[in-house]
């Protein structure tokens, strides 16, 4: 033990104050950090539903087994969300036909001058969609076509254009559903079917029934798109693919495979290595734009 | 002006005891009759469903008609009633039949009562066997995409073909939209 009787007296009132102003300061410390705390918190419960939704964004772009990478994708750019939300697309070359390397690249390209979009002009966007599709058909004439998938997302908000068989997930309460519909033989013979009150299953037997109805490069095509957007959610994943991915890994392996707290880049990670992982030899190219929807505090 | 579109479908059950009615006059109620849970007679009772909703009794207000199905019905029947009234719809139903409305870009399960209605929304009306082989976001995608309520319906069909092929027992099905 220290004899402070030993110690000068100014020394020890020095100490001591030094002891108190530490003390202060250390109590003021707290205090503030505890206020901040209870603020913020009250804040953010109150202000909740009113804060922003943002998008935590990731991609992969994978060749598979093909020689050519078909697909091409597109990405807004991320410091203009603010101003004109986030737009991502996924173009798809159509197999079997010529230069879909070229046609994929020119749909993403064309997307990337006619950006920024207008978030509730969605004939107007439809509308150059169709018309890059009719460049298309001019130059080829349908011996070379392309799947296209797109969304543009506002704040809580999406709209979603699509044309042929490519895929926009949404994931939601661990549940995946398909948004946009395959634009293929299948939904016309399953209409005819239906109408006819019988069941479907000779629809999905012929594969030549995949072919598609609808796609860039078809003339007058009709492009599929909400004429009024979907509202989102928080933890709302969003993936924008080509149909290697789903070919490879169906809905529910890539719920299973994904957990509740991973960001969009280990999500978009995880879907790349389960495609691989599945060892398909006809490895289609597969590329995915994945969206998390976080809940903005900012 | 009230659009509205309806699918019946066998599915893979030897009949079809579920049933669709539809009452223009005075003012359009859509109902919907479960009969595929009845173990005896689900035709009876439908029709019998149908001669309520038919009579003059069938003009009264809801509350008036799910007493009167409450009293004449059997026990185990299930049903849905939707009248389109001038800003709104009114809804009654009994066991696992639903009516799910479209409205500001999201899916809502109708309450009993009455329910606002604004010209862009959109409701579908279905048993329990539908919305098993059909996800909420799905329902939404669809009526958000399509123009007409028929398009709307062969989109949802169409889901529910890639899960089931159609042989997923009775569907029954109504789809509703108001125009300006």
């Amino acid at each position: 033990m220290y004899d402070f009787s030993l110690l000068p007296e100014e020394t020890v009132r020095a100490m001591i104050v030094a002891l108190v102003l530490f003390l202060v300061s250390f109590l003021s410390f707290v205090i503030i950090s505890l206020y901040t705390l209870i603020n913020t918190s009250i804040y953010s419960k109150e202000h909740k539903e009113k804060l922003k939704l943002i998008c935590d964004v990731a991609y992969f772009h994978e060749r598979g087994k093909r020689n050519n990478q078909e697909d091409s994708i597109y990405i807004s750019p991320l410091d203009m969300i603010e101003e004109n939300g986030f737009v991502a697309a996924c173009s798809d070359g159509m197999g079997g036909l010529l230069n879909g390397e070229v046609v994929s690249k020119f749909v993403t390209d064309s997307l990337f001058e006619h950006y920024p979009y207008k978030f509730n002009a969605q004939a107007e966007n439809a509308k150059i969609i169709s018309d890059i599709s009719d460049k298309v058909y001019e130059e080829y004439h349908l011996s070379a076509g392309a799947t296209l998938v797109m969304v543009h997302i506002f704040d809580d908000y999406m709209n979603f254009y699509s044309l042929g068989d490519s895929n926009i997930i949404l994931i939601r309460n661990n549940r995946a559903t398909i948004l946009n519909q395959k634009q293929n033989y299948i939904t016309l013979m399953i209409k005819k079917y239906a109408e006819g009150g019988i069941d479907t299953i000779d629809a999905y037997r012929d594969s030549r029934a995949r072919g598609l109805i609808d796609f860039v490069g078809n003339h007058k095509c009709k492009v599929q798109m909400t004429s009024k957007p979907m509202r989102l959610i928080e933890n709302d994943i969003i993936i924008v693919s080509s149909d290697g991915v789903t070919d490879s890994m169906p809905l529910n392996r890539i719920v299973s495979h994904i957990h509740a707290d991973q960001n969009a880049t280990g999500i978009a990670r995880t879907i790349k290595y389960g495609v691989r992982a599945s060892k398909n030899a006809k490895q289609d190219n597969y590329s995915a734009v994945v969206i998390k929807m976080n809940r903005s505090f900012v | 002006m009230i659009e509205y579109y309806t699918f019946k479908h066998r599915g893979d059950a030897l009949d079809y005891t579920d049933e669709i009615f539809l009452r223009l006059v005075p003012d359009l109620t859509v109902a919907i009759f479960y009969g595929s849970k009845i173990s005896s007679a689900p035709k009876s009772q439908a029709l019998l469903f149908s001669e309520i909703l038919n009579s003059e009794e069938g003009s009264k207000s809801i509350d008036y008609l799910a007493s009167v199905f409450e009293e004449c019905l059997d026990e185990g029947s299930e049903y849905l009633i939707l009248k389109v009234l001038k800003n709104g719809v009114e809804c009654f139903r009994r066991g696992e039949v639903y009516a799910k409305i479209i409205k500001d870009g999201q899916i809502l399960l109708l309450p009993n009562g009455f329910f606002g209605m604004s010209p862009d929304d959109r409701i579908v009306c279905a048993t329990a066997k539908f919305y098993k082989n059909i996800s909420d976001e799905g329902i939404l995608a669809d009526a958000l995409v399509a123009d007409s309520c028929s398009e709307w319906m062969n989109m949802m069909i169409r889901r529910i073909s890639d899960q089931t092929q159609l042989r997923c027992g009775n569907l029954s099905v109504v789809t509703l939209k108001r125009n300006n």
